[in-house]
């Protein structure tokens, strides 16, 4: 592994990004019969410590300063750039991941790669130390700005917004039955409450009463709604469902209580913990139901600083 | 190890079939996946799991396991604990969680290979 | 303890995920969900041993902000699972390991449970 990439946020970005989106693409080469006298010339010019050798469109070497020096400490007579050139060239392409580049340059203590185009092998730049390290703080910039801009609009909502009252309602669809695709609503209600700038712990114990919902929804009914309405003070949420509706609410409650089917069981569910562990997430919490109708749960999560308590309830 | 020993060592609070505490534990297995046990419990096995239901005992009983520990202090259903006393399988709880208790019966030389 | 540390000990193989560099505070060893959600907590950065390769088990992990899954006894999930993973972040681990092996194994190397953990603070 590479010493000197231990922050996993850079090593994300070093998958994240390609060679091609930090490559110089400014391309100076020399031919092979260029003399070596122009060399200097050249990497003095470009400030840079190295030029790839192009013969027909073709790389066929790299001449970088140390051959440079090599042949004015022999003091040798002028040659062609070919006599003096390292032939055995280390590339990279196009497409590969930057973590691949900074790899080799650790691995060979290079400053400088050619890279090139997988399909023809034809020289589409040079990768350096500077442009991988302007690629990634380029990258961490944008990436830092989309958030900000995106978290700023979104938590600026309620102040933006002019009434005596503000509210926002998200409405989700849940479809029983279908143990694929239960969680998506706590899912999509997650993000968006951390798009809102929701803190964390509340984003946490809001998701967790959802998802539990949302289960049993899926495991007892064909079809229900979520509706979540959040003002500056509170979220409100309110699960509804068309199932066969609960008998006993009470026994329901006690921890363990379970009529879930075998099969749920099976899947992880069902053990008789989620409208317990729902209790422990939320400030309140209210359940009715009717044999044949169906079973309404609401709940309140506060979110006013003061009344707020950022632990989940006691511990499993 | 025999299960007498855990019950001391691990303060396992023991709620039925006490008498058939000199059975040897050849292993431990954790699940709370019911079939993954009928598939993969072997004999001798010290099963650990937070199913309280009494479906625990059928199985324990199928693959002739040693005992069933109930973790994270829950209690078994009642008909849980009076299906085990018909069947002979010692059911005990323990305040832990799965992963230290296992932790711990690992240390103590309980495998979960053999 | 680095997830890549983890993935040694328990001789694992990667199926979803790039970098192995987050650091593990803690393990929660369960198959049962909602069990799940309770035990661990979001900023104690935790790692769910499960027989379970269903997607619930990675929507699970996404909802509790659990970073890492390990899946037991060699089995790997079916797409859906993957993909669920990928798109959250989620790193994906197999090991040929029972649950209770793999427990053993992490605690001798020092690794708390939920409960622990919580004492320890």
């Amino acid at each position: 592994m590479t010493p000197y990439v231990k922050a996993p946020k850079i090593r994300e970005l070093g998958y994240e990004l390609k060679v091609r989106d930090v490559m110089d693409r400014n391309l100076i080469t020399v031919q092979p019969e260029t003399p070596m006298s122009k060399v200097r010339g050249v990497l003095r010019l470009n400030r840079i410590s190295g030029i790839p050798v192009i013969d027909k469109g073709k790389l066929v070497g790299v001449i970088c300063v140390e051959d440079l020096v090599n042949w004015l400490m022999a003091r040798a007579d002028n040659c062609s750039v070919e006599e003096k050139m390292s032939k055995n060239v280390v590339t990279l392409y196009t497409d590969e991941p930057l973590i691949h580049a900074i790899n080799k340059l650790e691995q060979y203590g290079f400053f400088h790669f050619p890279v090139l185009e997988r399909e023809n092998r034809e020289l589409a730049g040079t990768i350096t130390r500077e442009g991988i390290i302007r690629g990634l703080l380029k990258k961490l910039e944008i990436d830092y700005r989309e958030e900000e801009i995106r978290h700023y609009r979104a938590s600026h909502v309620f102040e933006d917004m002019i009434a005596d009252k503000t509210s926002l309602i998200f409405q989700y669809y849940v479809v029983g039955q279908d143990f694929n695709r239960a969680g998506e609503s706590a899912s999509a209600l997650k993000k968006t409450l951390k798009r809102l700038g929701t803190h964390p712990e509340i984003v946490r114990r809001a998701a967790i009463a959802v998802y539990e919902a949302e289960m049993n929804l899926v495991i007892f009914a064909r079809s229900g709604e979520i509706i979540v309405k959040v003002d500056p003070n509170q979220i409100r949420i309110e699960v509804e469902d068309s199932g066969p509706g609960i008998p006993d609410i009470e026994k329901a409650m006690q921890p363990g209580y379970s009529t879930a089917p075998d099969w749920v069981r099976e899947l992880g569910f069902g053990a008789g913990m989620g409208l317990n562990n729902i209790k422990k997430c939320v400030d309140e919490m209210n359940v009715t139901s009717t044999i044949g109708k169906g079973t309404r749960v609401e709940m309140y999560v506060a979110t006013k600083k003061e009344s707020v308590s950022y632990e989940v309830k006691g511990t499993g | 190890m025999k299960l007498k020993e855990l019950v001391e060592k691990f303060d396992l609070q023991i709620q039925c079939a006490a008498h058939r505490l000199e059975r040897e534990i050849k292993g431990g297995y954790v699940s709370d996946l019911l079939s993954d046990v009928i598939a993969n419990g072997r004999a001798g096995d010290l099963w650990i799991t937070l199913q309280i239901h009494q479906n625990i005992v059928g199985v324990a009983s199928l693959k002739n396991l040693a005992a069933i520990i109930i973790i994270n202090g829950r209690q078994p259903e009642e008909n849980t604990i009076e299906k085990a006393k018909n069947e002979g399988i010692p059911i005990m709880v323990s305040k832990m969680c799965a992963f230290e208790l296992v932790g711990r019966l690992y240390n103590a030389g309980i495998s979960g290979t053999r | 303890m680095k997830l890549g540390k983890i993935k040694e000990i328990l001789e694992a193989k990667v199926i979803v995920g790039a970098s192995l560099e987050r650091e593990i505070r803690m393990i929660c060893a369960c198959d049962l969900m909602s069990d799940v959600l309770s035990c661990v907590q979001s900023r104690f950065s935790s790692l769910l041993l499960t027989n379970l390769i269903h997607p619930q088990t990675v929507r699970t992990a996404e909802i509790a902000e659990i970073p890492a899954i390990c899946f037991m006894r060699g089995k790997e999930p079916q797409d859906l699972t993957m993909d669920l993973a990928k798109k959250n972040g989620i790193v994906l681990l197999s090991t040929s390991f029972s649950l209770y092996e793999a427990s053993g194994r992490l605690y001798k190397e020092g690794l708390p449970g939920c409960s622990e953990y919580r004492e320890a603070k």
